[in-house]
């Protein structure tokens, strides 16, 4: 079959590699038939995480057709349609059993690598690197999935392929940083990033009852996104200071709840923004935390900041005393997918939540490289590429 | 190679030597003394009544205690070598124990990529063994 392969440093290429087995009793093959690109697939292309191996299947957003089922699948068959969350989940773990889906203890396959660098494995994921499990991810024709009863979910008549691709990574992380974030009725909220997941944050803040949510970012086009399919107000902090126009809004208070969806790679405007380059140039630090410090320096005394944005290692200038001293909560997590899925599809079918206009670019993935060269470049105002299979 | 490349191979390099220096310092410290311990989601009496075979079958080599875990979080399994099981060995053991006993099955890894390289093929090394490193 035909997938997209990272090959190196910012080379990837679609490749003939062998179709998927069922190689468990809860295993199903996925026929796909949309995958789409994520930012956090760009700390991949650049090496920012070191885990990969040349001919690895890249991809974690997905959706599709079930073509076949293991003897211990009971809730799926051919024919089904589904979304598959990016975390694959056994369902029965503690963590699981929690909701706390992305920390599953029996999915990650390489728990060694993790466990030394934080301290404790979360579950594996599709496609992101053998720290993460080293499975095979998306964009590919045909996808195998573990534990497929639990980690896939089935899409309801009314939501249309486009819709519910977006529900199995980009909608789920936005609305755990707003739920887990606390907003609460009356809040103001601030995100950071105007991507997929910062705009589907924005979004669940809004359903969550927050009377004002403020997206920060610095293209226009994407802002502008934002504005025309949520109304948010929108900060571009290339020309406007964000700390001003935060307190602007919030009568000198700062947000209630920030929601970091950004990441390790950031970018900024500033000596700041050079400072974190050159000391993660120099491997003297692993990642660029510029929008959680700015989160955590503009949050309201009391308030509350989450981190969504994918972050791998240490970072420096980190400012334990704003965190302090104005007693804040600070949290993050990778996405629980499988506990607001259901939940967002629902709210899809409604007509509640929008996630289709995300696709600005749909392509055939032998198109995959240009995909991932328009996303990375940001180029002809590209928010997400969408492959059809 | 590169600049990139050459940062990534320097990325990778060291994480693999911390990741081995780890391992040999755990698995000097895990020889015998140790018990290594992980947590199931079942309760004690289902865990003793269908221990897995993965752990059962080195009864005569290691010393396995049983007990809950606190806070309603289900059942602790604890073993402690008293022959010459390796660390390695325990851990793969209690973890594929953990998951048949909680979700019927352990997953099996997807088939490696046909063409690693020589980054990935170092790479291979460390995930050929991580199923046994790491902490518990």
């Amino acid at each position: 079959m035909k997938a997209l392969c990272w090959e190196g440093i910012n080379d990837v290429r679609v490749q003939d590699v062998p179709d998927p087995q069922l190689l468990n009793d809860q295993d199903m093959i996925l026929k796909v038939r949309l995958s789409t690109v994520c930012g956090s697939d760009l700390h991949l292309l650049t090496g920012h995480i070191p885990f990969m191996q040349a001919g690895d299947v890249i991809g974690h957003e997905f959706m599709g057709e079930v073509v076949e089922v293991g003897s211990g699948v009971t809730k799926h068959r051919p024919g089904d349609r589904v979304v598959v969350c990016s975390f694959i989940v056994c369902g029965r773990c503690w963590y699981c059993r929690n909701e706390l889906y992305s920390l599953c203890d029996n999915t990650n396959t390489n728990p060694a690598i993790t466990q030394h660098l934080w301290g404790a494995d979360p579950g594996g994921i599709f496609g992101y690197s053998h720290a993460m499990g080293g499975f095979r991810g998306s964009h590919a024709e045909y996808v195998r999935v573990p534990f497929a009863d639990h980690t896939a979910i089935p899409i309801p008549e009314a939501v249309d392929d486009m819709s519910a691709l977006f529900a199995s990574d980009s909608a789920p992380t936005g609305w755990m940083g707003a739920d887990l974030g606390g907003v609460k009725q009356g809040d103001v909220v601030a995100v950071w990033g105007s991507g997929a997941v910062g705009q589907m944050a924005a979004r669940a803040a809004q359903l969550l009852g927050a009377e004002r949510v403020l997206v920060i970012d610095r293209f226009d086009y994407r802002l502008r996104q934002a504005e025309l399919a949520f109304g948010v107000e929108t900060i571009n902090y290339a020309e406007t200071s964000v700390g001003d126009a935060l307190l602007e809004a919030t009568g000198g208070r700062g947000p209630d709840v920030c929601i970091e969806a950004v990441g390790c790679e950031a970018h900024s405007t500033g000596p700041q923004y050079v400072y974190d380059q050159v000391k993660s140039k120099l491997k003297l630090e692993m990642d660029r935390p510029i929008a959680v410090r700015e989160a955590i320096y503009n949050c309201r005394k009391g308030g509350s900041v989450f981190v969504l944005g994918v972050f791998t290692g240490v970072v420096d200038k980190f400012p334990l005393g704003a965190l302090m001293n104005k007693g804040l909560t600070v949290r993050g997590a990778q996405q629980h997918g499988q506990r607001y899925i259901p939940m967002l599809l629902d709210r899809i079918a409604s007509g509640e939540l929008t996630t289709s206009h995300l696709a600005t670019h749909v392509m055939p993935l032998s198109e995959g490289a240009r995909g991932y060269e328009l996303f990375k470049k940001k180029e002809d105002d590209c928010l997400r590429s969408v492959f059809r299979l | 190679m590169n600049t990139a490349g050459k940062a990534l191979l320097a990325t990778g390099v060291a994480t693999a030597v911390a990741v081995a220096r780890r391992r040999r310092r755990a698995s000097h410290d895990d020889t015998s003394e140790r018990w290594l311990a992980v947590t199931v989601n079942r309760a004690p009496e289902e865990v003793q009544s269908s221990m897995p075979d993965d752990l059962a079958r080195w009864h005569d080599q290691v010393e396995i205690s049983v007990r809950p875990a606190t806070g309603d979080k289900g059942t602790e399994i604890r073993v402690k070598s008293t022959g010459e099981v390796p660390a390695h060995e325990l851990r793969l053991a209690l973890r594929r124990a953990k998951s048949v006993l909680e979700a019927g099955e352990v997953v099996r890894p997807d088939t490696a990529p046909t063409h690693p390289g020589p980054m990935g093929k170092a790479l291979q090394l460390v995930t050929n063994r991580a199923g046994g490193g790491g902490r518990l």
